[in-house]
């Protein structure tokens, strides 16, 4: 028996050590450092002068003030709560739509869409926010102000993305929602293709429409799903930044209408001129302190843990 | 499985034209970049007279001539080199550690291995933006002293930093090809005296062949794409940072970063061509679980 445990441990750290010591090296650890730069007034990188100049709960309160007091900073709390609502909608009925779509065409359109619309997930993000900084450009080489303009619509181009608030913000939600669009629509569509035949086609016999066939069956078969991509949505696109970095970087938006919370943790620690380590990991001890609640409940909701059998034929 | 048989085929042009319709500027967008490339001027106003076909973007992005008069030059085979060394380091790193992770989480009951697995779900779900300040500072403690392998050491270090981020998830998905395959074949090595690792290394791996190749595929993109990470981390430049770098060029360079991305996008455009199952199957593999 004795043996039989020694050996089962040996293989188990030859099979996890590798990954626990990922995580212990690139989450744990980081994890409390960020916390600990949360109460010290780092800046500018500067670890020698700041690492243990402690301030307490200084960048806290700071955070706090400036989100009764500063225009900036209440321009981004509102852009990242317009910027996850409206882009969540889209995300998952556009991810619903294609799947539903792309399930009552034949399987060679279908899968060339399916693959069209993970482009955006799959190729390069400075390759992607070049085509959207191209397409909404401000000038006259913008796609969009050149259609506009040939409709007759506007005489004269507009830099969309400095148009605030609204034109930044809908870039951004554009920009990220295509990104989000496929998620949904894998999901769903792996959902789509478990429900039983059977069903679907007692419904054609009875006459049922497309429609009718979506809204009484495929619909409230993937309720589970529903939810899966709802939640799991809810939390990446609360802490997205990349694909919305280079935008701002590039002037293409406004720079407080289209900077999310996440992204100015990131450029407050990163970006260019003054940089204050402490006051962004304590904006984001509060961003992951959100997402760690929401995690725990979408893994209630979801029931996940009902769904981890054990290994059935272990000994 | 569809649904063919009883499906009337009239309707079928109305759905393809309402979702090519919706994917309008997907097309347009990632097409006006491509076809700019090879263009004199920027073709993005959709005026296509001004397109005059040219491959002198493609020969400047390859001699590094940024710019017309000027003498900035970089080596683009140079960048090119170092974005593959990330992507590659990326795919190697996560693979390996998925397969053996995987292959444990899926096959072996011990204690806490539930709790493992929803740590996992957890940190995949994490916010990565609240790590990376605890990650760079990391960088900044472990940092070499000696000048000679500072370089070497940025790409040690942005490998494994960006390969940690994909783990959770590679290695649900590898957990989860796994579980596809049948104990019999496991248990025919265990009854021959076989250790797990000797199972797991002979009879396992080549049967998870193909969930290997997803998981180093979508490992690699996950590296080729990554701008975030390198920029901060890496002291050489890559494709991302190169054309982060050179898009405040003046108006008639722009064909020429088109160019640039056209070929950043190369390995995107390549996968989509030859290994479309994978990437449409591979997402919903993991997702199930």
């Amino acid at each position: 028996m004795n043996k039989i445990n020694r050996e089962k441990f040996t293989a188990l750290s030859f099979f996890l050590s590798p990954m626990i010591l990922m995580v212990v090296l690139f989450y744990l650890v980081p994890l409390v450092m960020t916390v600990y730069i949360s109460f010290t007034r780092m800046r500018n990188w500067n670890v020698e002068k700041y690492l243990t100049e402690f301030v307490g709960f200084y960048n806290y309160q700071r955070l706090f003030y400036m989100f009764q007091h500063d225009p900036t900073f209440k321009a981004v709390i509102l852009t990242t709560v317009v910027f996850v609502g409206i882009t969540l909608i889209i995300n998952v009925f556009g991810g619903l739509a294609l799947a539903l779509a792309t399930f009552f065409i034949s399987e060679k359109p279908a899968s060339s869409f399916r693959l069209l619309w993970l482009l955006p997930r799959m190729s390069p993000i400075a390759v992607y926010s070049l085509v959207w900084y191209y397409f909404f450009h401000g000038s006259e080489i913008g796609t969009l102000n050149s259609i506009l303009m040939k409709l007759g619509v506007i005489s004269q181009p507009i830099p969309w993305g400095q148009t605030v608030p609204w034109g930044a913000w809908s870039i951004i939600i554009f920009v990220n929602g295509l990104v989000g669009v496929s998620f949904g629509m894998i999901v769903f569509t792996s959902a789509l293709n478990q429900i039983p035949k059977e069903l679907i086609i007692a419904a054609r016999v009875d006459g049922a429409s497309a429609w009718e066939i979506s809204r009484k069956i495929l619909i409230p078969l993937t309720k589970w799903h529903f939810l899966y991509v709802l939640t799991w949505q809810f939390l990446s696109l609360l802490t997205t930044y990349p694909h919305i970095f280079l935008l701002v970087q590039w002037d293409l938006v406004n720079k407080d209408y289209g900077t999310t919370l996440a992204l100015y943790v990131f450029n407050t620690a990163f970006g260019r001129g003054e940089q204050d380590q402490g006051l962004a990991a304590a904006a984001a001890v509060i961003l992951s302190i959100i997402g760690i609640i929401g995690g725990f409940i979408t893994l209630k909701v979801l029931q996940f843990e009902k769904m981890m059998k054990r290994p059935r034929g272990d000994f | 499985m569809k649904d063919v048989e009883t499906r009337p085929s009239r309707y079928e042009w109305v759905i393809i034209l309402a979702i090519l319709l919706a994917s309008l500027p997907l097309i347009l967008g990632f097409s006006l970049l491509v076809l700019s490339s090879f263009s004199k001027e920027m073709v993005t106003n959709l005026d296509l007279s001004s397109f005059r076909f040219t491959l002198e973007n493609w020969i400047n992005v390859f001699q590094g001539k940024l710019a017309t008069t000027g003498g900035i030059r970089t080596n683009i085979l140079k960048v090119t080199f170092n974005t593959l060394i990330v992507a590659l380091g990326v795919a190697g790193v996560v693979t390996f550690i998925s397969a053996l992770a995987g292959y444990s989480l899926s096959r072996i009951d011990f204690r806490g291995r539930k709790h493992m697995m929803v740590l996992l779900l957890i940190l995949h779900a994490f916010p990565g933006v609240a790590l990376i300040v605890g990650v760079y500072l990391l960088y900044r403690l472990t940092f070499p002293q000696s000048p000679d392998i500072i370089r070497l050491y940025s790409f040690f270090y942005v490998i494994l930093a960006r390969a940690a981020l994909e783990i959770p998830m590679s290695v649900w998905l590898m957990k989860g090809f796994f579980d596809t395959i049948p104990w019999e074949f496991e248990w025919s090595g265990i009854i021959d005296g076989a250790s797990r690792i000797k199972v797991w290394w002979k009879i396992m791996l080549p049967l998870i062949k193909p969930g290997i190749l997803a998981v180093a595929l979508f490992a690699f993109l996950a590296g080729w794409q990554d701008i975030i990470y390198v920029r901060t981390f890496l002291i050489d430049q890559t494709l991302a940072t190169f054309i982060e770098a050179n898009i405040e060029a003046e108006y008639s360079h722009m064909p020429l970063i088109a160019a640039a991305g056209t070929l950043y996008l190369l390995p995107t455009i390549i996968f989509f061509l030859t290994a479309q199952q994978i990437l449409l199957q591979g997402y919903s593999g993991g997702i199930k679980g």
